[in-house]
């Protein structure tokens, strides 16, 4: 019994050894992992803004979820097209999943407000959400992405995101008065 | 015709032929005494944010982020429409027309036209 033991802990550490420690830390990530990140973070803030477009019957919510959607399209867009000049696959890791599978929570809770109440949870999350991303970007991703043109592309999407986390600023004083 | 008229025609005949029009200029435009100011939207800004022009002048605004942006009458009176990465629009300035715009995609991008009479 304790030589089966000693067997299976042996080959575990073999195990261990062949695989490259998967990366637990948003600095540890490669650029690849990081650009997929990025293009979950794109995908979630759109879905966030066809729920608004769905729900909300205020002007200005759809007048802001319609340019959350065209501004990270237009983002995902420019990714795509460098990945494709870069023949380069994007990587999915802890990160992308876990921003994955914090949106379906979050779908699932806003989609059963309405009115005021929605326009609220929705303007705030998405004050909280720009400047997460913004600071993960910021400290996490841009000091530590090596190729010179995906560093190129994060910086002009960090301009991009601060206008957002700005205008969603904007949004939740509007919508709580 | 006047002698101070024909010399004014000759003058700007010798003006035009001297300074062709800039490719950005309107067919039919007063070469001679029109400009064509040309305004970058980058980095979420309009630059310059403030600018002289005078009516029959002709504005061209180029947006370089990757964001589209228009440049719109504050009260709508005017508008380049989407201008996706690169893209350019050009408006003639004419004597009514507003002097507030901004971007009617990002609200907080707003700039500025000051404008005078052509013959100022």
């Amino acid at each position: 019994m304790k030589q089966k033991l000693l067997l299976a802990v042996s080959m575990l550490a073999l195990a261990l050894q062949a695989t490259p420690a998967a990366a637990q830390s948003p600095a540890d990530l490669n650029d690849l992992q990081i650009a997929h990140v990025a293009y979950v973070a794109d995908n979630i803030d759109i879905r966030y803004a066809h729920l608004a477009l769905a729900i909300s019957e205020n002007p200005a919510i759809h007048e802001f979820a319609r340019t959350m959607i065209r501004d990270h399209t237009a983002v995902n867009e420019q990714a795509l097209a460098l990945l494709k000049k870069l023949n380069a696959q994007p990587q999915d890791n802890f990160l992308s999943k876990q921003l994955t599978a914090n949106s379906e929570k979050l779908v699932d809770e806003m989609s059963q407000l309405r009115g005021a109440a929605f326009d609220k949870r929705y303007a705030e999350n998405e004050l909280a959400y720009h400047k997460a991303v913004n600071d993960l970007v910021s400290n996490a991703f841009i000091p530590n992405i090596e190729n010179a043109e995906v560093k190129s592309l994060f910086e002009a999407g960090l301009k991009i995101f601060k206008a957002h986390e700005h205008h969603a600023e904007m949004m939740v004083k509007a919508v709580s008065k | 015709m006047s002698r101070r008229l024909f010399i004014k025609k000759v003058a700007a005949a010798i003006a035009a032929a001297a300074f062709p029009a800039h490719p950005f200029a309107f067919p039919g435009s007063a070469v001679a005494d029109t400009r064509t100011h040309r305004v970058e939207i980058s980095g979420f800004r309009f630059t310059p944010d403030r600018l002289d022009v005078s009516v029959g002048d002709t504005i061209t605004w180029i947006n370089r982020d990757i964001a589209p942006h228009t440049a719109t009458a504050s009260e709508g009176g005017w508008d380049t429409g989407e201008l996706v990465k690169d893209a350019q629009a050009s408006i003639t300035v004419t004597a009514d027309m507003e002097t507030s715009y901004f971007c009617a995609f990002h609200p907080m991008m707003k700039a500025q036209l000051s404008i005078t009479a052509a013959d100022q």
